[in-house]
């Protein structure tokens, strides 16, 4: 009979199992929290991990609900790789209902980090490793509200850091550096992968600076379920309103509805586009009454599924500035 | 009301467990709820000292069911032809990076449901709705109308009288549907009714439904073939089914319990075997758990996602590690109670009180107290007459 722990792996369609491995090393296993990081763990530990990734393609974080098999997998892992700033509502219950004794690794550490207030702040750049950091809900100590959206707070930072490229390029870092301190034979070869992923990255940044520097000004505000593009905003310049908050967890009300609707007249916004984790029926309301374009699906906080246009990190960004150049184009 | 602790239990007060103030704002209380088995009664206990804050006369002996918030114990009367409500006193308010509590008296409510044999009652996002088996009728209340007093009960029909249940989901309301000919069946399969009342054309087979648990944003019920799996849809629930695996042995879930940080359910499978259910996994959905003896009750662990409980004929405890799929620990709370007899007969049932296991000892007439952390038997409180259904309120946070 199959151990649990196989049976888990054998039973997501997630979970990487390496065919073969360098010499003599047997791959390590990692939890990934959700697809966007176990794209970057893929990058980096290529056949020298076993990958699991808790939250799927078109999977919400905010909202997710962890099985027994996550538990199962958290406990066999070395690295426990996660984004960190509250995106994993779900993470303390998990950590805690696995026992696990991995290194629970914040990859946001260190990265250029939004408080929602709108000003930039260095995540934890006072320290200065990376790797090895067990969670720890009191290190959040000045986590206190700033923005109470639809009655439930969620932290000082915006989570979705990785929708910066330069800031995905931390991550992969941080990344590499915890492989690294779990696995010393394999660290030239994540040092490598990393390098070589990061140069991608560079050229993906450069490719949207460029295309978003040539759309008129006056046609830089759209229109997007929740706010998940804050990072994207300050990155590279456009203006996003959503109904939502950070979190997917609380419904707009019909008073943030009515208000946005407002500053969707007020301030003349292009377009709006519906996410792939979250119900399209909010954004298909907001266009009936304004009268915007559905501009298509942008990808937030979660890869599409591997035959969808957003498979992997690059491929959604650049999915999403497809999207989102041509429906202003269009407008 | 005599009661009998262990010294541990008393030093535990010491430790900030529940009721001692852990600073001037912070507080923890718990309260159980308990319905004798045969006696129109039900009692409110403070789980601190075992004190008996108050004795609710109802019109006949109950079930208990707790609402998700733990604002509101429904008590459904099965002989007594209808639902009454107690409003449990203790309110729980999430902020994020703290919570609060408010700590108010009991009470016996004014709402009432009435009508012909209500039994299963499902309560879901501050929703409840009893079914009535003579009527064939769900009827529905908001647990903040009831506490509040205002509102009057919603009723949807289903096509005939019969051993049913309602689940409101979101604006829709899933329903049984009875056996076309045998009103003494159990259901076939299930409705869904829009936000109008109105049922969908089509409806999902389940025959010989009996048994529902919610957990996360999932509903699953059991049928003689396998599980539904309800879960939120685009534009309504989606509702799957789930056949029992084809290697597993002859056996059918016929009760249900969600797991609460985590998602699975856990079922009775044969008469010695549970059934973990995880109903997103693709394969190896259902794993068997071995008993010692038959299982009296069962439930899942809310202060321990981890584990679940379960009750056996031997009189023992046993902590269930859902992610293992073993029994990791068991404890010996009382005398046997044999399954054999009626399935109404007096035996124990499970309650968790955060950092308390709670589990009724009719024969006995005790609540046996079991340490959350430790699995170790901390006390017993004495309860007159055959104290049975119970349920757990309680939690901690900031009194402002
Ligand atoms: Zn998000
Ligand atoms: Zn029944």
């Amino acid at each position: 009979m199959r151990s649990l722990a196989q049976a888990a792996l054998a039973g997501l369609s997630l979970a990487v199992a390496a065919p073969s491995v360098q010499a003599g090393a047997e791959p390590f296993d990692v939890v990934a929290s959700f697809s966007i990081i176990g794209d970057f763990a893929r990058e980096v530990g290529g056949d020298r991990i076993r990958l699991t990734t808790l939250v799927g393609p078109n999977g919400d974080a905010h909202v997710y609900e962890p099985r027994p098999a996550d538990a199962a997998a958290m406990t066999k892992a070395r690295v426990v790789l996660v984004n960190g700033l509250q995106f994993e509502g779900f993470l303390d219950r998990l950590i805690e209902a696995s026992g696990t004794t991995a290194a629970v690794v914040e990859v946001s550490k260190g990265a250029h980090i939004l408080p929602v207030d709108g000003e930039a702040h260095d995540h934890h750049a006072d320290e200065d490793k990376a790797a090895d950091h067990h969670h720890d809900e009191a290190s959040d100590e000045d986590g206190h509200a700033e923005k109470d959206h639809a009655g439930h707070d969620h932290g000082a930072y915006d989570p979705h850091a990785w929708q910066s490229v330069e800031n995905a390029e931390r991550y992969v870092k941080n990344i590499a550096e915890a492989f690294c301190l779990t696995d010393r034979d394999g660290c030239a070869t994540y040092q490598e992968n990393a390098a070589a992923y990061i140069g991608q990255l560079q050229t993906l940044d450069a490719d949207i600076k460029t295309a978003i520097g040539e759309l008129p000004q006056d046609k830089r505000t759209i229109i997007t379920s929740h706010d998940a593009f804050g990072y994207f905003e300050h990155e590279y310049g456009l203006h996003f309103l959503a109904p939502k908050g950070l979190s997917t967890e609380a419904d707009a009300s019909a008073a943030d509805i009515a208000a946005l609707i407002r500053q969707v007249r007020e301030e003349r916004a292009s377009a709006i586009f519906v996410e792939n984790i979250t119900n399209p029926r909010l954004a298909e309301q907001i266009a009936a009454e304004t009268g915007l374009q559905l501009g298509g699906a942008l990808y937030s906080d979660a890869l599409s599924d591997k035959d969808g246009p957003a498979a992997t990190y690059i491929d959604l960004m650049r999915h999403n500035l497809t999207t989102i150049t041509s429906a202003i184009a269009g407008s | 009301m005599a009661i009998r602790f262990h010294r541990s239990m008393i030093l535990a007060c010491a430790a900030t467990f529940f009721g001692c103030p852990a600073s001037a704002e912070q507080i923890e209380a718990w309260r159980v709820f308990v319905a004798d088995h045969s006696e129109p009664v039900v009692r409110a206990i403070d789980l601190r000292d075992g004190d008996e804050i108050e004795r609710f006369a109802l019109t006949g002996a109950a079930r208990l069911h707790r609402s998700q918030s733990g604002r509101m114990v429904y008590a459904v009367q099965r002989d007594a032809n209808r639902v009454q409500m107690i409003g449990t006193g203790i309110a729980l308010g999430d902020h994020g990076d703290h919570g609060d509590i408010t700590i108010g008296a009991p009470r016996l409510l004014k709402a009432t449901l009435a009508g012909q044999k209500p039994v299963h009652l499902v309560e879901r996002d501050g929703m409840a709705a009893a079914f009535f088996d003579d009527e064939g009728i769900a009827r529905l209340v908001a647990e903040h109308a009831a506490l509040e007093g205002t509102g009057e009960p919603q009723e949807i029909a289903s096509r005939a009288p019969h051993h049913g249940v309602a689940i409101p989901f979101g604006v829709h309301m899933l329903m049984t549907r009875p056996h076309p000919s045998d009103p003494g069946a159990l259901p076939v399969g299930l409705d869904l009714f829009g936000p109008d009342g109105a049922p969908a054309i089509d409806y999902a087979p389940c025959p010989d439904l009996h048994g529902e648990a919610q957990s996360g944003n999932l509903v699953a019920l059991a049928c003689e073939t396998g599980l539904l799996v309800v879960a939120p849809g685009q534009a309504r629930p989606e509702i799957r089914h789930l056949p029992y695996a084809a290697g597993l042995p002859e056996g059918k879930t016929t009760k249900l319990v969600g797991g609460t940080g985590l998602r699975y359910f856990l079922g009775n499978f044969a008469p010695r075997v549970l059934v973990l259910i995880d109903p997103m996994q693709e394969q190896e959905n259902f794993r068997l758990v071995e008993l010692p003896t038959r299982a009296v009750d069962f439930a899942s662990h809310p202060a321990k996602p981890r584990f679940a409980l379960a009750f056996t004929e031997d009189g023992h405890l046993h902590r269930i590690d859902v992610v293992a799929g073993r029994i990791d620990r068991s404890v010996r709370l009382t005398g046997l109670y044999s399954m054999d007899g009626h399935w109404s007969d007096p035996r124990p049932r499970i309650a968790v009180a955060g950092p308390r296991i709670v589990v009724s000892d009719p024969l006995a007439g005790q609540l046996h107290v079991v340490d959350t952390e430790t699995f170790e038997t901390m006390g017993s409180i004495a309860v007159a007459g055959e104290p049975f259904s119970i349920v757990a309120v309680g939690g901690a946070g900031e009194t402002h």
